[in-house]
């Protein structure tokens, strides 16, 4: 017998919809369908290992782009960005004080997008460094440091200085005069500090002054080692933002 | 009374759902939105702007003026001011360390959430920017000796004493170093109950006979040791005490927030001027001078 009750036609859109998001390969990317319902848009968020550092729902105060200018999270977004073009300078670079220079003009002159990839990089530092300080200012003046988020607020100043550090760094990679005079200045600053000075600088340098081990000891923090501190005290300060209860606001 | 523990986990009252928006995709557009801007801020400025690059390192060519990154030229600023172990290490470590206790200071809850939060906030975080930034600058140009170029010109220019030279009198008001060379100091000795007090300032014994200590703990050069260490760390100490005396006078203070919101802005003030000074106005052997006088020479 025939089926008189025939579903209804699906409209093109439809079938387009299901084709793109109800295959199976897309529902084992996502398990929840296209966000287009709370229920989903609540699951794309909790579901999501990247997207999940944010609540489900949060007050409607705190989308405000006044609230906080999206400070916090574009220093986090530079972050990212400089690990991209950082990783991707790395191929062309060698820090050993023949091939350093050299290998820099090579970057600029011979490879395709060298010289952009340089340019990114450096901005981006710079940016980041006036992005997390307009950060701080923002949670300070908003009052935003204020019990419970004491310890997350010093939290933010240790980043603030590992910030401070890996630009300081890379500053000597190009392996330029500006380099090697804005490091051997910024040493001898260290070298300055009353009882471990000239330890902490020698520390710092590998030697008595910035010369083939700096390089390669200011390489090595700059890759890898400050980055691994660094994104360890970012997942802490993110993870207490979400612990302390959110952003700020008022009782 | 509630006790300290109970008020740090005070909560807020329960979540007013009808106040609350989902996170994708209200935040999550914003976010994308933003990091899209700066992608495409940050690409058009690497597209315009190269990244510097001199002449490969070369230890035995020096560049006058040597800086540091920009960022550090505060502290380099403050080098020129004071004892280096202040201005490279002291002062900033002490500085971090205020910065980063300011919570468990201020630990009232009230007020947070919100922009300058307290009833005089705006117009004391108006008061010591401003300030503060007026003081930091007025202090660079008197120890630049810039006050005895401009009224030398001055005088010179209105015709009053075409030859008119600051007053040797004076020379202790040059800039900083004037209380170390411009103070007749060897003639200042001084008896106190028929014991001669410093004969010879610059060789003040202070260590104890048959022990050894630091040379300068032994002999303290007290002329030095006023205009690099004393008059600055004084100064650093002083003025922002005298800040909050001055408006709590005006009745701005009534909270450690006010004081906070003071001297926070106070701070980036002195942390902008210095750092601008710094990468601006230092020319040649860290001289002040307009930004276009500057040239780098190499030596």
């Amino acid at each position: 017998m025939a089926n008189l009750e025939r579903a209804p036609r699906k409209s093109f859109n439809d079938l387009i919809y299901d084709l793109i998001f109800k295959n199976y390969v897309w529902q084992s990317i996502f398990r929840t369908g296209y966000p287009n319902t709370p229920r989903n848009q609540m699951l794309a968020v909790a579901t999501n290992v990247f997207l999940h550092l944010h609540p489900t729902r949060i007050h409607r105060t705190h989308v405000k782009i006044t609230h906080t200018y999206c400070l916090g999270g574009l220093s986090f977004f530079m972050f990212l960005g400089l690990t991209v073009t950082g990783v991707l300078l790395m191929f062309y670079y060698v820090p050993s004080i023949e091939r350093a220079y050299q290998d820099i003009q090579v970057l600029e002159s011979n490879v395709r997008f060298g010289q952009l990839l340089r340019n990114m990089h450096r901005w981006m530092a710079h940016a980041m460094i006036i992005l997390v300080l307009l950060h701080m200012m923002r949670v300070f003046y908003t009052g935003a440091y204020k019990p419970p988020r004491e310890f997350n607020w010093v939290v933010g100043v240790v980043l603030f200085i590992l910030t401070l550090l890996l630009s300081f760094t890379g500053y000597l990679l190009p392996w330029d005069q500006l380099a090697f005079w804005a490091i051997t200045v910024g040493t001898t600053m260290v070298g300055s500090a009353p009882v471990l000075g000239d330890e902490s600088k020698f520390l710092l340098l590998g030697g008595f002054s910035v010369g083939p081990n700096a390089l390669i000891r200011f390489y090595t923090l700059h890759v890898i080692g400050l980055p691994l501190v660094i994104s360890i005290f970012m997942a802490v300060h993110f993870w207490r933002v979400r612990r302390d209860g959110g952003l700020a606001r008022p009782l | 009374m509630v006790s300290r523990a109970a008020a740090a986990i005070r909560t807020r009252p329960r979540r007013e759902r009808e106040a609350e928006v989902l996170v994708w995709p209200d935040l999550v557009f914003i976010e994308f939105i933003s990091a899209l801007i700066f992608s495409i801020a940050l690409m058009v400025l690497s597209a315009m702007v190269n990244a510097p690059l001199l002449n490969r390192a070369d230890p035995d060519t020096t560049p006058n003026p040597s800086k540091a990154p920009w960022y550090f030229l505060n502290l380099q600023e403050l080098l020129l001011h004071m004892e280096p172990a202040w201005a490279g290490v002291i002062v900033p470590t002490i500085a971090l360390v205020l910065l980063a206790a300011i919570p468990y200071w201020d630990r009232d809850q009230e007020g947070q959430g919100i922009w300058f939060g307290t009833k005089f906030a705006g117009r004391l975080t108006v008061f010591g920017f401003t300030a503060a930034t007026m003081v930091t600058s007025l202090l660079i140009i008197w120890d630049g000796s810039l006050h005895v170029v401009w009224t030398e010109n001055i005088i010179r220019g209105l015709g009053l004493n075409s030859d008119f030279t600051w007053p040797g009198g004076l020379d202790w008001f040059r800039n900083l170093r004037g209380f170390d060379t411009g103070i007749p100091w060897e003639s200042l000795g001084f008896t106190i109950g028929g014991f001669t007090m410093f004969d010879d300032w610059r060789a003040i014994p202070l260590g104890i006979p048959g022990t050894t200590t630091d040379p300068w703990l032994l002999n303290l050069n007290f002329p030095s040791f006023l205009s690099q260490q004393l008059i600055p760390v004084a100064t650093m100490v002083g003025l922002p005490v005298l800040f909050v005396l001055f408006c709590k006078m005006l009745g701005w203070i009534h909270t450690r927030r006010d004081i906070a919101l003071l001297i926070f802005s106070a701070f980036i003030g002195v942390y902008l001027t210095t750092t601008i000074v710094g990468t601006a106005f230092r020319g040649q052997g860290q001289d002040l001078k307009p930004p276009w006088d500057i040239v780098v020479l190499e030596e």
